[in-house]
């Protein structure tokens, strides 16, 4: 599995990289920069990026966007020390398959990246409750065109993901196997990321309708 | 009313020019002002000169000339006066005031016996004290002067025992209109610039706060995580460290974190209040877009969540892992407070009641009912605890 680390805080890159080497994973690139790390991404074609949403040139957020555009595309790991709930949402809509607090222990970062090269969502407690604000939010706008909605079982996995359960105890207490808890999750990322897709893409369309 | 408003905006306007560092309670806004009633003097000046030409002198022309003199040799003084800073203040006014009287005074001694419907020598002159009172002190000194110069003026043409009927007031009214109206507008003007140097100062503030938040996150934030995560892995002593650095890690995210903008006044966001719960032990999960809520409810709400999570300490420890999640579905905001504890056996709750224990799960209800909601406490042995409060949210309040 090729990894690239991006972070603009060198102690951070290395350590990052380091434990990522030690696990069995072959760093292709350790960067700082957000314009850098998209010029060497299309050179070493990574499969995953450890992503940190705070550069110094570009946001990570947009990193996220342009490297969904990439063929093939990397998965990408959002690890910031960031509190700032829009820019992991943002990031997340944008592409970014998951999302972990620095803070967390060098287990629950390994086991994210591992769940993350396995094309599995990633969803911490805050992300899932970032996740059902947003479907939310979209369903109290007033045009009702093509707009994602959840599931009833979908919002029932999302809200026990926020309230802290783990995929194997909502599993038990839904009586559901442990895959289709994570089918559902990934569900709700899928379906949030195609809507973002449609709308950036009516967005350019409706600019560009009006610049001719 | 009027008058406490008036009050408070000169207040205003004058502590934005001592925060300038300007003496004279004179802000930069008044500047044009100075330099507009400059104008007006010259140009009244010129009138007054033509007035004499035409009348040919009057009945003693020497002391005619001599008063356009010395009213020429003002004008000349109070444009440069007025335009340095030192030298405003009522010393200023009061000489102003002395002049414009003197010549308007003269009148007498250059025209002779007074002729109906004719101007006294200084003609509109002697509105630039007038103006200059207005400008300095708002409209009410502006009054006062425009009083001063007219009654002086009514005083002249009463030598001759003019009659009430006949009293030329046309002057009076209109020295009354310039003094208030140019004093109300310079006070205007001068509450205007108070204002945006306020608002100057509260986005300087922002952006300085942003600066710091932006490299307290850059540096401080990433070297306390580190040493969280290394800490955990080397273990012993270690560890105790790296669980401290990460509270502190939490707690000064929460300190920097920028908040987009403040809520509308006698609302809170219930996110901010709840997130000053996180911490290495509790997760706060919330959605990305503000839960507004009156600022009582809000309050409420978060103290019950803090007796929620106090209660989780109590029975599971210091460092017991627990989980607040917020959401809104509309009709509602909803907090669940969710521990991995012993939980609570079944009947205990409703046997605490019995007994007349009343248990925080009780102290909670009752916070939650006052605001119309309702609690649900999910629980059993071994299975940890669930706490569930729904407030709902009247839609007009949004």
């Amino acid at each position: 599995m090729r990894v690239m680390v991006v972070d603009d805080h060198p102690m951070w890159r290395d350590g990052v990289a380091r434990d990522l080497g030690e696990a069995g994973y072959e760093v292709v690139a350790a960067v700082g920069e957000g314009g850098q790390a998209l010029r060497v991404a299309a050179a070493v074609r990574p499969e995953l990026v450890v992503l940190d949403l705070r550069l110094p040139d570009l946001s990570g957020v947009e990193v996220a966007r342009r490297l969904a555009a990439y063929d093939p595309q990397p998965r990408v790991l959002v690890l910031s020390a960031s509190g700032e709930q829009e820019d992991v949402l943002e990031a997340v809509k944008a592409g970014a398959s998951g999302y972990l607090l620095k803070s967390a222990s060098k287990e629950e970062f390994l086991e994210a990246v591992r769940r993350t090269a396995e094309g599995d969502a990633v969803f911490t407690p805050g992300l899932a409750g970032l996740v059902l604000g947003e479907y939310r939010r979209l369903a109290a706008q007033a045009a009702p065109v093509d707009r994602p909605r959840l599931t009833e079982r979908e919002t029932e996995v999302l809200r026990l993901v926020a309230k802290g359960l783990s995929y194997r105890q909502i599993a038990e207490r839904l009586v559901l196997s442990h895959r289709t808890v994570q089918n559902h999750v990934q569900n709700t990322l899928n379906k949030l990321q195609l809507h973002n897709r449609v709308e950036l893409v009516r967005y350019a369309i409706e600019q560009g309708l009006d610049g001719s | 009313m009027v008058v406490n408003r008036e009050k408070a905006g000169d207040a205003w306007g004058r502590r934005g020019a001592a925060r300038d560092g300007r003496v004279g309670g004179v802000t930069a806004i008044e500047g044009p002002f100075w330099r507009v009633i400059a104008v007006f003097r010259v140009a009244s000046l010129v009138y007054a000169t033509v007035l004499l030409l035409r009348a040919g002198g009057y009945a003693h022309p020497a002391t005619g000339w001599l008063v356009i003199g010395f009213m020429a040799l003002w004008t000349v003084a109070t444009i440069f006066a007025y335009s340095d800073r030192e030298f405003h203040g009522w010393p200023l006014l009061m000489a102003d005031m002395l002049v414009t009287l003197g010549c308007l005074l003269a009148t007498p001694l250059v025209q002779g016996a007074y002729r109906v419907g004719s101007l006294p020598v200084t003609g509109t002159w002697m509105g630039g004290a007038v103006l200059a009172w207005g400008v300095y002190g708002g409209r009410r000194v502006g009054a006062a002067a425009a009083l001063i110069v007219s009654l002086a003026d009514l005083w002249l043409h009463g030598v001759r025992g003019m009659r009430f009927e006949t009293l030329p007031i046309n002057g009076t009214v209109l020295l009354f209109l310039a003094g208030v109206l140019v004093g109300h507008v310079a006070k205007l003007a001068r509450q205007a610039e108070a204002r945006l140097q306020r608002a100057i100062e509260i986005e300087v503030a922002g952006r300085e706060r942003e600066r710091i938040a932006r490299d307290i996150h850059d540096s401080v934030l990433q070297v306390l995580a580190l040493v969280q995560r290394r800490g955990q892995e080397i273990g012993g002593e270690a560890a105790e460290l790296g669980r401290l650095a990460g509270e502190q890690e939490a707690a000064l995210r929460e300190l920097v974190r920028l908040r987009p903008e403040p809520p509308a006044a006698g609302t809170a966001d219930l996110r901010t209040l709840l997130q000053v719960y996180g911490s290495a032990s509790v997760t706060v999960s919330v959605p990305a877009t503000p839960l507004t809520l009156p600022a009582a409810t809000a309050g409420e709400m978060a103290a019950a969540v803090g007796a929620a999570l106090d209660n989780v300490t109590r029975h599971c420890g210091p460092h017991a892992p627990a989980w607040v999640f917020a959401e809104s579905d509309g009709g509602a905001v909803i907090v669940t407070v969710r521990d991995e504890g012993p939980g609570i056996p079944e009947g205990r709750l409703e046997e605490a009641a019995a007994t007349g224990r009343l248990g925080v799960a009780q102290s909670i209800r009752g916070r939650i009912a006052d605001l119309g909601g309702t609690v649900t406490v999910l629980s059993a042995p071994g299975e940890g605890t669930e706490i569930e409060m729904s407030v709902p949210v009247l839609l007009a309040s949004h």
